[in-house]
């Protein structure tokens, strides 16, 4: 037996030794494999560095054979142009934002060329502009720029205060602001007295109010709205304070305390009167044999 | 008499306090010598009349026909339950009908068995959509118009009116639901999860399964989410699948007397159990999306052993439903085909970017979860008294009535009350999450933030305290919503309406959660690593519904499901587990302390741990009643029809004598199967008629199922009772028996895993002594002072 298990010891310690020797050889080949294949990729970093460096010495236009042609020239700068002042005007009116009423022309010319860029018909010269302008490279910063503006008109919801078209402002439109307006200078009227425009303005508030809301149903609301009106809002209740008065405590009170004391005579009168449910216990039957009993108490025991 | 007035404790301590004596017969040695003269002529006279029972010692006699009147406690087990018959009984008509049965009969068996789980996962599904979409219009009803009524008369003054309205809209529906559970059907009542849990134990529990109590059960849940309590809707659908499932598979419906012929092979209990572990499954799955959780669900709380086949038909079922729920809703929401609502609570999306965790906050968690097992345990032992009390005291189906309908009415006063002097005013979101925003007093634009929270049905709530946005809360309007909440959740829980705990106890739970999140970002001094307290919600939910329920495996798996982040496992599987220990320090899960309470025999997974040195001996019933292989139909008929013993099982001996000396036992025989018999008279002396007749077959057994006629239907005459009936062929040959020196952990096990009803204890020569049945187990358990036993009570 003592001789078995040593033999087999020493046969483990051969097959130990002989793959770890086999490891150390099989080494050698893969490093020399690993830098052959390393070679290459060492070389491509200079030549790239050599392409950098003849590229610094060159000027920027003359480089590339196919330049952009003059028309496309020419939508870029358009592009340009509305671009720069529509963003003005989105900037002019962020606070407090009148961007739907005022910006609308701008954004409806920047869409028209936007388009007229990302149209696939060819303009003069048989070139079309949409590949060699938006789609040239991996920033594709047209179609983000515009992306990004188109975006915020959108989640403005402009289009919604604005004519079918886009051309002018909506009647619905129209109509609130009048409203406001009528609200708005109600409040100039009784600046110095809160109380008092508390009182007189709210007939011409509640109405805002009201067209607000059935605005909102009929979602017609754009951005410039809600924001005027959430001014509107916080003028009337936090800056002249036109809260609902917290007047009826006591009533309230008074019937939430009786609500809860019903349950109380429900559970006494409950407890009292009603006739508490026995049960009846019944007895198995069982061995009748005493000597389990006691065996129980010996065991115990 | 000599035994009777002997007091024996099993414990050692235990001996002196007079209220706790353990054992039957000590209970009452004080009152029994008044007893004993006039019990005794009782007896005598008796005796004369009732000579059936062969034995009937003078000391119970006297007690049977005295019996004691304690107040309902948990100590009880109702002699109103039954068990199922799990085990097969392999008599002559069995075998022969394999034997007839080709190779294709058994492969139509099986084809029809997924059959009959994919419409149960349908119709599930179906219910619970029809369940789902019933709330929430009648619960937008009931908002819109109490939200308006509020808006009138915050400017015109009269408040309290509205105060009024809501009150009395919510008692009108809490009070159509629980007149329908009161006086339609009782069985109906709370979320049925504990029913169910009885059922697939192995418990019969009446009128459990049936049509009328799914249309009721139905019924109610709708009237009593959409009036406004605190309860869910998930409870009842568990207990909706599992009727839909005892209906699908017997093809037929006693309560609407209708016969479809179909499925007759699984009129037994043992199929039906396996449906209704798959029905079980399918609503958890309808209820929560959760089909992986719904299997585990009924593994865990179900099935008493694996079978591979079985877990992938119940599976099967869970898939089918949460489908079809997930189809039908994306037709109501006009989104055909688009299957994104797979749960009828919709946990929303948890981003794991947002909502990452770290592991400094494991900590943290399992501080939650032990938080969530005292409070639930908290929320168990002051629903138990309440439950005991409810009982004792508010029995009656009006009074019960007016319970449900005051708990609605203060339900909406304690609601209003805080959202009126709540001052936390939010300003409106932009996305409009808030269904039914309440300005009340606040500032124009914002809205009452402790109304997102009580005026909205209570899964929104949830929904809204996972995924609202930081600063959605002040850490004092959730504070005293939890607390509110609390006491209305407890009280609730418990009426006599159909309602489920798993949503207000995730309510609660998510309500300290985030406020547990809130408070921690004012301790740490950096905001960020505590930034989003939607997290705690959830750990909070988990922490506060495991520490009341004590599910383990299937209720994290459910939360995983869910929520729909595997991230999560771990935290919540640690929570749950926290939840679990602490709470069990304290008392048991909220199921089982209703299981107890309802004195319901129900058989855990051990027998209790200090018990081997009981014997079958000690354990079982004795004497038993046993017939003769070839008995006369005269004393089946006295036996069946006595109404004292209520006994299911007969030993059938092969010869007894009229003397003490027990029969060698040679097989056993059901009531049901003896009331067959006398129906059809299979009587010995009318053989050579019956040769004329067609035999009696197993159908005609499956066709009585599962509600045989009382014996008092069956009509025997003078001269059949003379007659003698042959048992040979219908008792089951081979019943189960064990020796009486056999402990009780032995017992014990052989009949929780085969599921059995009776268990035949032999002495050496293999005759009867006893009979040992699930009300003679399940009446051990561990008490304060060591082993205790259960009474046994007419309830």
């Amino acid at each position: 037996m003592d001789v078995l298990t040593k033999f087999t010891f020493v046969i483990a310690c051969w097959a130990v030794i002989f793959i770890s020797v086999a490891d150390c050889s099989n080494d050698p080949s893969e490093m020399s494999g690993d830098s052959a294949r390393k070679l290459p990729s060492v070389v491509i970093p200079v030549s790239q560095a050599s392409t950098l460096g003849s590229f610094y010495s060159l000027s920027l236009s003359s480089l590339f054979p196919e330049d952009l042609n003059e028309y496309c020239i020419e939508l870029l700068s358009i592009y340009r142009q509305r671009y720069v002042t529509y963003a003005n005007c989105l900037v002019t009116y962020a606070r407090p934002v009148k961007i739907c009423q005022n910006c609308y022309t701008d954004f409806n010319s920047l869409e028209d060329i936007y388009k007229n860029i990302s149209s696939d018909h060819p303009g003069p010269g048989n070139v079309s502009c949409h590949d060699s302008l938006m789609r040239s490279d991996r920033l594709m910063l047209l179609y983000a720029l515009f992306n990004q503006l188109d975006e915020i008109w959108r989640s403005a919801a402009c289009k919604q205060c604005l004519t079918k078209e886009q051309e002018a402002l909506s009647n619905d439109t129209v109509y609130f602001m009048a409203t406001l307006n009528q609200s708005l200078s109600c409040f100039e009227q009784y600046q110095k007295n809160h109380s008092e425009l508390c009182k007189d303005c709210k007939a011409s508030y509640k109405k805002l109010k009201a067209l607000y809301g059935r605005m909102d149903k009929n979602q017609t609301l754009c951005i410039d709205l809600e924001d005027a009106m959430n001014i509107t809002q916080q003028l009337w209740s936090k800056n002249f304070s036109c809260l609902l008065p917290r007047e009826e405590t006591v009533p309230v009170i008074a019937v939430s305390s009786f609500m809860l004391f019903l349950p109380i005579i429900f559970y006494l009168s409950s407890f009292l009167h009603s006739e508490q449910k026995k049960r009846k216990l019944i007895h198995p039957k069982r061995a009748k044999s005493s000597n389990s009993l006691m065996n129980i108490q010996d065991k115990f025991n | 008499m000599a035994n009777i007035a002997k007091k024996v404790s099993w414990s050692s301590r235990g001996d002196d306090r007079g209220e706790r004596t353990p054992l039957l017969n000590g209970a009452e040695d004080g009152k029994h010598d008044r007893k004993l003269s006039e019990g005794a002529m009782f007896h005598i006279g008796r005796l004369s009349t009732v000579d059936l029972e062969e034995e009937i010692t003078p000391e119970e006699d006297i007690v049977r026909s005295r019996p004691k009147e304690i107040p309902h406690n948990e100590k009880l087990l109702s002699l109103k339950f039954e068990s199922l018959d799990y085990d097969n009984s392999e008599n002559q008509l069995f075998l022969e009908e394999e034997r007839r049965m080709s190779h294709m009969g058994f492969r139509c068996l099986e084809i029809r068995r997924w059959v009959i789980c994919g419409l149960i996962g349908f119709l599930t599904g179906l219910i619970a959509c029809m369940i789902d979409i019933a709330v929430e219009k009648l619960a937008g009803y009931k908002y819109l118009a109490v939200k308006e009524n509020i808006e009138k008369y915050t400017e015109l003054g009269g408040l309290s009116i509205s105060l009024i309205l809501w009150a009395v809209l919510n008692s009108a529906f809490v009070m159509v639901g629980a007149l329908a559970v009161a006086f339609l059907e009782p069985t109906a009542a709370g979320s049925g999860i504990p029913q169910i849990k009885c059922f697939l134990n192995g418990v019969k529990i009446p009128r459990v399964v049936r049509l009328k109590t799914l249309v009721i059960k139905v019924f109610g849940v709708i009237c009593s989410v959409a009036g406004g309590l605190a309860v869910g809707k998930e409870g009842p659908m568990i207990h909706s699948g599992a009727v839909v499932a005892a209906g699908v598979s017997q093809g037929r419906s006693t309560s609407l007397k209708r016969d479809f012929k179909i499925f007759e092979y699984f009129r037994r209990d043992t199929e039906k159990r396996d449906f209704v572990s798959a029905g079980a499954a399918a609503g958890v799955s309808a209820a929560f999306g959760a089909p992986v959780g719904g299997v585990l669900f009924s593994l865990e709380e179900g099935a008493s052993f694996w079978n591979q086949l079985l877990t992938w038909r119940i599976f099967f079922a869970s898939m089918v439903s949460s489908f079809t729920l997930n189809f039908f809703l994306s037709i109501y929401h006009g989104k055909l085909g688009q299957l994104s609502s797979p749960g009828l609570i919709n946990f929303g999306r948890f981003d794991s970017d947002t909502v990452q965790y770290n592991l400094y906050e494991i900590p943290l968690f399992i501080i939650m979860g032990a938080l969530g097992g005292v409070l639930g345990a908290l929320f168990n032992v002051i629903n138990y008294w309440l439950t005991i009390f409810r009982i004792r005291y508010v029995h009656r189906p009006c009074l019960q009535v007016m319970e449900a309908m005051l708990v609605a009415a203060v339900t909406a006063t304690v609601s209003f009350a805080l959202i009126y002097s709540s001052n936390d005013c939010q300003p409106l979101g932009q996305d409009n999450s808030e269904e039914y925003p309440l300005q009340l007093f606040c500032a124009d634009g914002e809205y009452n933030s402790m109304a997102t929270t009580f005026f909205n049905t209570p899964e929104r709530s949830v929904r809204s305290l996972f995924h609202n946005p930081p600063g959605t809360y002040n850490p004092m309007t959730l504070g005293v919503f939890t607390l509110a909440y609390f006491f209305l959740a407890v009280w609730t829980y418990g009426l006599t309406v159909s309602a489920g705990v798993f949503i207000p106890s995730l309510l609660i739970g998510a309500a300290w959660g985030r406020l547990f999140g809130i408070l921690l970002s004012y301790i740490a001094s950096s905001q960020s690593i505590w930034a989003d307290p939607g997290k705690y919600a959830l750990i909070g939910a988990a922490a506060q519904l495991g520490g009341i329920v004590r599910m383990t495996l299937s209720l994290t798996v459910i939360l995983i499901e869910a929520t729909g982040n595997v991230t999560y496992g771990f935290p919540i599987m640690l929570v749950l587990m926290t939840a679990k220990i602490v709470g069990d320090y304290f008392i048991e899960g909220l199921y089982d302390v209703h299981i107890k309470l309802q004195s319901v025999p129900f058989l855990h997974w051990d027998a209790p741990p200090t018990s081997h040195w009981l014997t079958a001996r000690e354990v079982m019933s004795s004497p038993v009643t046993c017939f003769n292989r070839v008995e006369k139909v005269g004393r089946i008929v006295d036996v069946l029809s006595n109404t004292s013993t209520n006994h299911n099982g007969f030993p059938v001996v092969i010869h007894t004598t009229e003397n003490d000396e027990p029969g060698k036992i040679c097989g056993l025989i059901l009531r049901s199967q003896l009331i067959v018999l006398l129906k059809h008279k299979v009587f010995v002396e009318r053989a050579s008629s019956r040769l004329r007749q067609r035999k009696l077959q197993l159908k005609d057994f499956r066709d009585a199922y599962p509600r045989f006629p009382p014996i008092q239907s069956i009509h025997v005459s003078q001269d059949e009772r003379e007659c003698m009936m042959d048992l040979t062929e219908f008792m089951n040959p081979t019943p189960y028996t064990v020796p009486q020196e056999t402990s009780l952990p032995r017992v014990f096990k052989l009949f929780r895993a085969l599921g059995l009803r009776h268990l035949v204890v032999v002495d050496h020569e293999n005759r009867v002594v006893g009979l040992v049945t699930r009300k003679d187990l399940a009446r051990y358990h561990v008490g304060k002072d060591g082993l205790e036993e259960l009474h046994l009570a007419q309830t």
